[in-house]
Order: C-alpha cells, then sequence, then structure tokens
C-alpha cells in the first residue's frame, strides 16, 4: 500500500527525544512520549466524489479520482486488475447490502480507459456458497456477461499461503486464492456500511472476501474465531491491495452488514492508501474512525487515519457528511460519533 | 440430461477429478464424482475406478480426516462426502470406518451460556453439537447436514450425534422457515434464508421430524424453486424436496435450464455439477443414490 513518508522537516522519533532530554521540553510542555506517538507521521491521499445516483457517468467521476491522485495511465498500463466488489447477499429490495453493478462496470471501464491488460472481477461471499445465485441476483452476472468480464469465485479454486505480517490474529500464515499471483493490482471495491461487529465496513472489511471459504469455511468462521479486527489487520498488512474505491452511493446505516437501511449518501471515496480511505469514509458517516479498533491500531502502521495525515482532494468531508444511524441496543457503536 | 461425458472431461490421468476444467485433483470434486459414477456402475462386479478412490485415500490423514488441500488438515469438511464416496467398496472400508470415527468424534468449538450472565446477541444455542467447516470453529448448517447425511447413509441414523445434529438443525431454523449459514436472529432481527441450505437441511431432516415443524420450510423452498437456476440452489432444493416426497413437475425443465446456464456462466465446478445430477437422479432425497442395504454392518462401529 501507498503512503507518502512524513514530511523531512519533521522530526523523527530518534531526533525528537534526543531534543527533548537534552532541554527538558517534554516536562515544559507536557507533552509525553505516548502522546507524542499519537501525532501523525504517515501522509495519504484520498479522493472524494460526488455520485447522486448509479445512472449518472460514474467512470468520469473514478476517472477525476484517478487524476487527483496520481493514478496515471503509465502506471496501469499493462497490468492486470482484480477488483474486489462487496458481495454478501441478495434480497429482494436489498440492493443496498452489495457494491453495486453498475459502479463496477464503471470501474472495470476506467481502469481499462488507463490502459489495464486486463481486470477481472472476484469475490468469495462470506455467507453462501452459492456465488452464482448471488451473482445472479445482484444484477452483476448480466453486467459481467454483456462486458465480456471474467469472474472469479475466490472461495473456490486452490491457494497459496504466505506469512501473516500482521501478528495480530495469532495464525502464523494467509492463504490467498491462487489467482492473486497472476495479479498486479488488488482493488478493493467496498460498500459504505455500518458493521454490528466491526462499527464499520468499508475497505480493509472488505478483505474478508479474499479469503477462501474451502480453508476459512462460511461464514468465514476462523476469522471471526481468531476476532474480527485481528482478522482486518493481518489480512490487510499482508495482502497489501494496491487501491481501494468505496461505494457511498447508496449505503447502508443502523443494522449493518445486512439487515440495516438504505441511505442516500452520494458519494465515492478513492484512494490508495486502505486505512486512509476507511477513515475519511467513517468521517463522511459521521463516525470517530480513531474508536474504530482496527482502524486505531492501522494508525501509523498501514496508514494514516488522523485527519491532519490525510489529504483530501475532491469534495470535502464537512460539505457531505451525513451521520449514518448508529442503534443504541447495538454495544459496538456506543461513543462511535464524531463530534462536530 | 446427465451427461457423464462433461464428468469425465474432468477426470485427472493419475487418479481423481479436478473441480475445474484442466485443474489438479481435489478431494471434494472427486469424492462427488464417485458418487454419481458408483451410483451409474451399480450392480458391476469390477468398479472400474481404483484411481480415484486412491486418490482420495491419499488425502487422509491418520485421524481419518480428508481435509480439502493437505497444506490445511483443519478444514475437514469434505470427510463425509468421502464417506460416500468409499460407501458400497469392500476395498475401501478400513478408510471408510477410520472417515466415520472421525465424524463422530469430532465437535468444533461450543458453549453453554450462563442464564444468569447471558448477554448473547445472538439466539441459537451454542451448546448443540453439530459439526464444523474447519476443526475448533463453531457447527454450522452445511458440514452437519453433510455430516448427517453420511453417517445415516453408512448405518449410523441412530447414533446420538445425529439425533444432536438434527436438535442443532430445529434449533437453527429460521421462524418464517427455511436457514441460512446457521444464524437466526442477531440484535434482534431475523435473518434471511437461503435455497441451498434449506434444501441440504430438509434432506438431513427427513424422517427424524414430523412435516408439522418443517412445514414453512418447504413453503419457502417451493416459493424459490421456479426462479432457481445455479446448480447448489436448485440441486439442494430438489434434493430437500425429494426427501419430503415432493416432486415438483418442472423438475426436468429447472435442471435443463440450468445446465443450459453454463454458456452464461462457463462449465460448472465438478462439485456443484455433480450435486445438480444427484438431484437429477435421485427419487427420494440423496440416500436413494446409495445402495443403503450392507449399512447396517456398520452400525455398531460409532456406538462401540
Amino acid at each position: 500500500m501507498d503512503t507518502t513518508p512524513a514530511q523531512s522537516s519533521e522530526l523523527t522519533r530518534r531526533q525528537f527525544l534526543k531534543v527533548a532530554l537534552a532541554s527538558g521540553v517534554m516536562a515544559a510542555t507536557g507533552l509525553g512520549v505516548m502522546q507524542w506517538r499519537q501525532q501523525p507521521r504517515m501522509k495519504a491521499s484520498t479522493f472524494i466524489g460526488q455520485a447522486d445516483s448509479y445512472d449518472i457517468d460514474l467512470r468520469s467521476i473514478l476517472a477525476s479520482g484517478f487524476q487527483e491522485l496520481g493514478v496515471t495511465p503509465s502506471e496501469i498500463h499493462g497490468k492486470r486488475i482484480l477488483l474486489k466488489p462487496n458481495l454478501v447477499e441478495t434480497h429482494v429490495e436489498s440492493a443496498h447490502i452489495n457494491t453495486h453493478p453498475l459502479l463496477i462496470r464503471a470501474a472495470i471501464e476506467a481502469f481499462l480507459g488507463l490502459g489495464a491488460a486486463l481486470v477481472i472481477v472476484g469475490e468469495g461471499p462470506g455467507h453462501r456458497r452459492d456465488t452464482l445465485q448471488i451473482l445472479e441476483e445482484s444484477g452483476l452476472a448480466q453486467v459481467l456477461y454483456d462486458d465480456h468480464i471474467r469472474f472469479v469465485d475466490l472461495n473456490e479454486g486452490g491457494g497459496y499461503s504466505i506469512t501473516n505480517q500482521g501478528s495480530q490474529t495469532g495464525l502464523a500464515n494467509l492463504t490467498f486464492p491462487a489467482i492473486f499471483q497472476e495479479i498486479d493490482w488488488i482493488v478493493s471495491l467496498a460498500k459504505l456500511k455500518t458493521h454490528h461487529w466491526a462499527g464499520v465496513t468499508l475497505s480493509m472489511k472488505n478483505l474478508f472476501g479474499v479469503m477462501p471459504g474451502m480453508f476459512y469455511g462460511w461464514p468465514k468462521n476462523v476469522l471471526h474465531h481468531m476476532g474480527i479486527h485481528e482478522s482486518i489487520l493481518d489480512i490487510t498488512a499482508t495482502l497489501k491491495p494496491h487501491f481501494a474505491i468505496v461505494d457511498g452511493i447508496i449505503g447502508m446505516e443502523g443494522d449493518g452488514p445486512i439487515m440495516g437501511t438504505p441511505v442516500h449518501t452520494g458519494v465515492l471515496v478513492m484512494g490508495r492508501n486502505l486505512p486512509a480511505v476507511d477513515a475519511t469514509c467513517s468521517r463522511l458517516m459521521g463516525i470517530n474512525p480513531h474508536k474504530i479498533g482496527y482502524l486505531e491500531t492501522a494508525s501509523n502502521w498501514l496508514g494514516p487515519i488522523h485527519d491532519s495525515a490525510i489529504q483530501q482532494r475532491g469534495e470535502l468531508v464537512s460539505a457531505l457528511r451525513k451521520d449514518f444511524l448508529l442503534l443504541d441496543h447495538i454495544p459496538t457503536y456506543d461513543g462511535l460519533r464524531l463530534q462536530s | 440430461m446427465t451427461n457423464l461425458n462433461d464428468l469425465m472431461e474432468r477426470h485427472v490421468s493419475t487418479g481423481g477429478f479436478a473441480n475445474e476444467m484442466g485443474g489438479a485433483p481435489q478431494a471434494e470434486a472427486t469424492a462427488w464424482a464417485l458418487c454419481i459414477l458408483q451410483h451409474q456402475h451399480r450392480g458391476q462386479r469390477t468398479a472400474p475406478f481404483h484411481s480415484d478412490h486412491t486418490f482420495l485415500k491419499s488425502r487422509q490423514l491418520e485421524d481419518g480426516r480428508v481435509p480439502i488441500a493437505p497444506n490445511h488438515p483443519e478444514a475437514v469438511w469434505p470427510t463425509p462426502l468421502a464417506i460416500l464416496a468409499w460407501h458400497g467398496s469392500s476395498e475401501y472400508r478400513p478408510q471408510q470406518d477410520r472417515a466415520i470415527q472421525f465424524l463422530l468424534t469430532q465437535y468444533g468449538h461450543h458453549w453453554t451460556r450462563d442464564p444468569e450472565q447471558d448477554d448473547s446477541v445472538v439466539a441459537h444455542d451454542p451448546s448443540l453439537h453439530g459439526w464444523p467447516w474447519i476443526s475448533h470453529t463453531h457447527s454450522w448448517v452445511s458440514p452437519t447436514t453433510h455430516a448427517m447425511l453420511a453417517l445415516t447413509i453408512t448405518g449410523h441414523g441412530e447414533h446420538e450425534r445425529v439425533q444432536e445434529g438434527a436438535e442443532m438443525l430445529i434449533d437453527r431454523q429460521l421462524p418464517h422457515g427455511g436457514w441460512n449459514y446457521g444464524n437466526t436472529f442477531v440484535w434482534g432481527q431475523e435473518l434471511r434464508p437461503f435455497p441451498e441450505t434449506t434444501g441440504m437441511t430438509l434432506n438431513a431432516l427427513a424422517g427424524r421430524v414430523p412435516r408439522s415443524r418443517i412445514s414453512r420450510s418447504l413453503d419457502y423452498l417451493l416459493l424459490q424453486l421456479p426462479d432457481l437456476q445455479t446448480p447448489l440452489a436448485l440441486g439442494w432444493t430438489l434434493l430437500g424436496l425429494s426427501a419430503w416426497s415432493i416432486h415438483p413437475a418442472q423438475k426436468s425443465a429447472l435442471i435443463t435450464r440450468c445446465l443450459q446456464q453454463q454458456e452464461r456462466y462457463g462449465p460448472y465446478m465438478t462439485s456443484a455439477y455433480c450435486l445438480l445430477l444427484a438431484a437429477a437422479i435421485a427419487t427420494m432425497g440423496l440416500e436413494s443414490l446409495f445402495d443403503m442395504s450392507n449399512s447396517s454392518q456398520h452400525a455398531t462401529l460409532g456406538n462401540t
């Protein structure tokens, strides 16, 4: 994942401690080491595009985002891209559960427009093994069929194991779908939703769907057993996805990620750094990212989440913020609300 | 309707079946393929599938489990399918017995609620033992139904583990009918059912509970049936209905439509394809594919 190193004018931790100890500045200012450690060091950019519906020219909005974030044709040319949407379950009048097929189509077109050699779509739904049925009922099957785009069921097929880079769950290795060995860029194409266990489900939680069900079960038992926040961090740290796009045109509030209610937010959020993207999404939802366990742990490790460390491109959070419903009877949501 | 040539195209020359055309042999695909092929060759004196049985045998571990991949011994869920694949083959009876013994001693992660301090947000009873997908995790609907069917077909249907599995499944039934992966309520909201898990559960419960206890689930499946066009959902729905003596008039047409959908999706995975073939052949649930006449010989194994 891409992050911008701290600016050269910023003191390194070693330099700061040396100066502080010599001058007694810590005592004089009351700035303790722990507080210092909370200061932003990593930096990243995220893009917010306004998109009122799925029927508008979404590809142009994505193209604007790419431009603002420095994703150029020379970077994408010849690359093999895997888009990983959020497909969980499908039900009549519950289209807000899943990444919308028209956004997936726009992302395919946008990456091909930048010169990608190949764009495929892959997902390993967490609840149902019948992925084809989900594709059909979500409307994605028709889009992929019409556009001649390959779909890969990430729950099935072989896998390859690599050392867990996150050390949060205690799992020594993580097994990813074999197809990833043929891919240059992995894009988390997530949905803007509350989550009754994790607080939010955005580009990082969406990565649960890359873990093959044949090795992790349905629902992804092993990951739930080892801890949701811990698993999110380990997967992100090990897989190192390259980009995130979050579908916030219609999100889900309340009892997400399945049983919540639709909320029109009218945004697309993009970025190279997943914690930064999720932090921006959280703020758009009126949720304090520092109160989301996995994001707070990811801060300054996998990416920045402090608002001063995220360079905001496109629209402003303050202009488009819409406070998502946080239900009182779900303790996960206690204290998550971002103060204005 | 049942084209075994398509199936044989997934056969690997060294033994076993791949789940996808051109792939490596895989335990689940091989087990399902053997179930279908042995049914088609039932009554013949020599079983022509020695190398495929041997492949499954090579995947079995010391304690009897048959995991989906050698480097994931905890992914034990194909074990019931291997039991079915070895059913009726005296040569592989020792392997089958070890797999059965493994199932009977495999519990997963369970706990008992403390009624004084129960702040759980899920509604089901977590103390009821079924079977997990992955060792040391909780029991869920699919692996439990597969284990119950395998044990029943091999003569262990009266074992206490199977009876408790049935209790667990009834406990996980959604009030409005059907089953999903195995949760009923979370934070007070009733979750939604899936056709495939509802079908397999009805198949596993046939003959174990009165019809009145599952009638809403049958109604749910019948409502879904006309729209189903994928092999997992349609296959298990038809098997579940037939286990309860419901034989939809449109069965052949639905299977044909589902097979034709491969023009849209590409070739189905071997396991899903075989499931659809099983649904086409079966007259009374999955059990009707198997010769259960010698199952009673097994029956004492797990009760000792």
